[in-house]
């Protein structure tokens, strides 16, 4: 009676403790199944084949699940199984990652589906039963619980090698006690404690002989029960498991204030306090610790937050920088651009002005030469031809032989007007051909004289020419001719019967050498000299009845062109003397 | 026989028959003149000509240029030739001097200018400098011909023609069987030059056209060429005189 009240009494305790032993348990065996089932997955993971070893979600999913980081685990198996599908030899074990830590996690029923999603032929088939049976024995699905681990029991010897077999039986007894089938319960815990005696893992041993003794004490074999609990105890004492200790100590005050031995149970009572307070102050040490380190890593963490903020200013500050440089640099660039193509633009423009004014400075005084010089002379012309046929009308025959012979000399004078124009325009408009090549002067001088013989011996006009034959000049043949011929036109015009005319020549340097066109004719003043040198436009004034500059104009310009000179020294009555200056051949022998 | 072959190419008969006069007066050999293109390369394939006077403009169209450049593509058939205008235009000097060597004449022209235009023309082509023009008694000389002025006007001698060279002072006297001509070159210039025309030393002063010889006469040191013609052979040649089989 007492003895049913004392139960009774302490029945509350007794249920209390008795969950917290099958929760102990469960703690230790998992453990043991968590042990094993990871060392089984090492052990196969190192013969899998390159190709799965070496995939990144399922390397991450692995070690992540080896170090207990359950979420990345779920993150990475998940993207194995997307990838690789989930029915894959592989993919299972990925279902396995993410059971065990969904189970880790508390999400019991996500953890069955997973485990549940396990064919067979899985090699870890075993262990997933047992956490199976072991998630069940948590909820308190007794019954459902029993029957994941008659299964695992149910498996061949060989597939029970992961597993201490002393697990499943005690696991299976657990059940039975929780559905008070004592009898099956006492079997399966006894010959658990049979294999783990063998065995001599000291923790589960303790387990057992707790469970067994409960079993006992349940159905009130108070005599047998209390020799497990004492041994429980003794055991405990070997251990450093402070609730295993406290457990076994509890149990012991339990049985002591049972049998009425109130000073022992109070001894036991004490020890069980000082246990508790020993996880107590283990929970907190490690509960400061675990504060501590949090403080800290929450500091660091604001340290690299602000330290991080700081770069990402400085970064934002250096990006803005170099983008406000680049642009203004390519801003430079563009007005840089811009300045230099409207400068040469204008350049151009200028240019182009400039030489649209000298054309029509050229139009110009062609009109100029055209309209008065050109006209006045085809007039005369015109009144000669009158004349001419007025004398022939009135058979005055002997007038009409000066009046050709001036009708000639004419036409002979606006002949050569007419090709220094001509020549001119060209010159002045670049449209000349112009070729300075190697040239020997005596020849060139040669030439233009032969068509001057006639006329020179009609006027009584000695010529003299001496120009050494090895005189070779780099010129244009033309040009020189063309400059040869008015000034000998010129010399000729201005001499009068017995005067002479003499072209030679003097080595003046290495470059150059001059070519002196001397006539003893009328010479000129100087003021006419300067006058014709320093006359910038052609026709602009009328120095006399036969000159109009065109002709001197022309040869200076040519003389230039030839890279030349040309410079006139006269005395009046006297003669004049035409002084060139030729560029020499480079080489000559 | 020495005279140079010429053809105009002229569409004016007003411009051609001057010159055509001016042409013969001095020597030369006008073997025809042409008043058209299709006329011209008629007449320069059929006949052998040396020199090419042509016109620039053929009826108002630059033709002559044209014609030019016809010649010009067909690579040993080109000779030299001179473009006659009357116009300093840039644009037809050009298109003109693309056919080289070029060489031009102004209309209007004299005769010197005439004979001075076709040396210029020989030297340019042949490209020996100032040979012609240079008023030093020289000498253009190509494959096969000699181009040598003797008395102003200038001359054609084959150089298979050639009997021998005799050296004087700097002067080479060029002798054929009819015709001595004085050229300003050395002797080792002009043995050179004639070499593969089988010319030997028989001489320090002599070069002889191997060809023409009739006779050697050891004894007299003397080689008797055509025509009667007699040159030395000093000792020195005389191993020269070898490679011939002598019967002596």
């Amino acid at each position: 009676m007492l003895r049913k009240r004392l139960f009774l009494e302490h029945n509350f305790d007794k249920l209390k403790f008795y969950s917290t032993i099958v929760a102990l348990f469960i703690l230790i065996s998992a453990h043991c199944q968590e042990k094993s089932s990871t060392d089984l997955i090492k052990s196969e993971f190192e013969k899998f084949p390159m190709a799965i070893r070496t995939d990144l979600n399922f390397k991450k999913a692995y070690a992540f699940f080896l170090e207990n980081e359950y979420d990345s685990t779920l993150v990475y198996s998940h993207h194995f199984i997307v990838s690789h599908g989930s029915n894959d030899k592989y993919s299972n074990y990925c279902h396995f990652f993410r059971a065990m830590s969904f189970r880790k996690k508390q999400l019991f029923s996500q953890s069955r589906k997973e485990f549940e999603m396990l064919p067979k032929s899985f090699p870890l088939y075993i262990n997933a039963k047992m956490e199976m049976g072991t998630i069940a024995l948590e909820l308190g699905n007794y019954s459902k619980a029993l029957g994941y681990f008659l299964d695992a029991k149910g498996f061949p010897q060989e597939d029970q090698r992961n597993f201490k077999k002393s697990i499943i039986y005690h696991n299976i007894g657990l059940c039975y006690l929780h559905l008070e089938k004592f009898d099956e319960s006492e079997k399966y815990l006894l010959e658990s404690l049979s294999l783990q005696e063998k065995e001599g893992d000291t923790m589960l041993l303790i387990g057992s002989y707790m469970d067994i003794a409960n079993l006992y004490y349940e159905q009130y074999k108070d005599d047998l029960a209390i020799p497990f609990f004492e041994r429980a105890y003794t055991l405990s004492k070997k251990t450093k498991n402070f609730e295993l200790k406290q457990n076994a100590a509890l149990n012991m005050a339990v049985v002591e204030e049972n049998r009425k031995d109130y000073l022992k149970s109070i001894a036991y009572r004490k020890e069980y306090e000082i246990w508790n307070d020993s996880i107590n102050d283990q929970n907190k040490i490690l509960a400061v610790a675990e504060l501590e380190t949090k403080f800290i890593s929450e500091k660091k963490q604001k340290e690299i937050e602000i330290l991080e903020k700081d770069n990402s200013i400085k970064k934002a500050q250096l990006n803005s920088f170099i983008y406000s440089s680049v642009l203004l640099s390519l801003l430079a660039v563009l007005l840089f651009y811009f300045y230099r193509s409207k400068r040469k633009v204008n350049k151009i423009i200028l240019a182009q002005k400039v030489t649209l004014d000298a054309l029509n400075d050229t139009k110009d005084r062609l009109f100029s030469i055209v309209s008065h010089d050109l006209r006045s002379n085809v007039n005369a012309i015109d009144k000669n031809n009158s004349k001419l046929s007025e004398s022939f009308e009135t058979k005055e025959y002997d007038e009409i032989g000066p009046q050709i012979e001036q009708g000639n000399a004419l036409t002979n004078s606006t002949k050569a007007m007419l090709d220094n124009m001509l020549n001119w325009a060209l010159l002045q408009t670049e449209q000349m051909y112009f070729q300075q090549e190697d040239l020997s002067l005596r020849s060139i001088v040669n030439h233009v004289t032969h068509n001057y013989e006639p006329l020179l011996s009609s006027k009584n006009i000695a010529l003299k020419i001496d120009i050494p034959p090895s005189m070779f000049v780099y010129a244009d043949s033309e040009s020189l001719k063309i400059v040869f011929r008015n000034v000998i036109d010129n010399a000729i015009k201005f001499s009068d019967a017995g005067d002479q005319i003499s072209i030679y020549t003097n080595v003046q340097s290495d470059s150059h050498c001059q070519l002196i066109i001397e006539d003893t004719g009328s010479g000129m003043s100087n003021d006419v000299i300067t006058d014709l040198l320093g006359q910038s436009k052609v026709g602009s004034k009328k120095i006399n009845k036969e000159r109009t500059g065109l002709g001197l104009h022309l040869c200076q310009s040519m003389m230039l062109k030839n890279e030349g000179g040309l410079d006139i020294e006269s005395e009046e009555n006297v003669g004049t003397k035409l002084i060139f200056s030729i560029p020499l051949t480079k080489v000559y022998e | 026989m020495n005279k140079i072959n010429i053809l105009i190419i002229e569409d004016l008969k007003s411009e051609s028959e001057p010159l055509v006069d001016l042409l013969t007066k001095n020597g030369f050999n006008v073997v025809a003149v042409a008043e058209n293109f299709k006329d011209a390369i008629k007449v320069f394939y059929e006949e052998p000509i040396d020199l090419l006077i042509i016109d620039v403009f053929l009826s108002g169209v630059p033709d002559g240029i044209t014609f030019a450049e016809t010649i010009s593509t067909v690579p040993g058939s080109l000779k030299p030739f001179i473009f006659l205008t009357s116009s300093k235009d840039r644009k037809i000097f050009d298109r003109a001097k693309l056919t080289s060597p070029f060489s031009f004449l102004m209309k209007p022209f004299n005769e010197l200018e005439v004979l001075y235009a076709i040396e210029m023309a020989l030297e340019k082509f042949y490209d020996q400098g100032m040979a012609l023009t240079g008023e030093t008694k020289n000498a253009v000389i190509n494959d096969d011909h000699v181009f040598v002025k003797k008395n102003k006007s200038l001359k054609k001698i084959s150089i298979a023609d050639i009997l021998y060279v005799e050296v004087e002072q700097r002067y080479c006297n060029i002798y054929t069987d009819s015709d001595r001509y004085v050229v300003l070159i050395s002797l080792v210039k002009i043995a050179a030059m004639f070499e593969e025309h089988s010319f030997i030393r028989t001489h320090r002063n002599y070069l002889v056209n191997s060809k023409m010889i009739e006779e050697i006469i050891l004894n007299e040191d003397t080689i008797i060429l055509k025509g009667k013609h007699s040159v030395p052979l000093s000792d020195n040649y005389k191993k020269l005189t070898k490679q011939f089989n002598l019967l002596s």
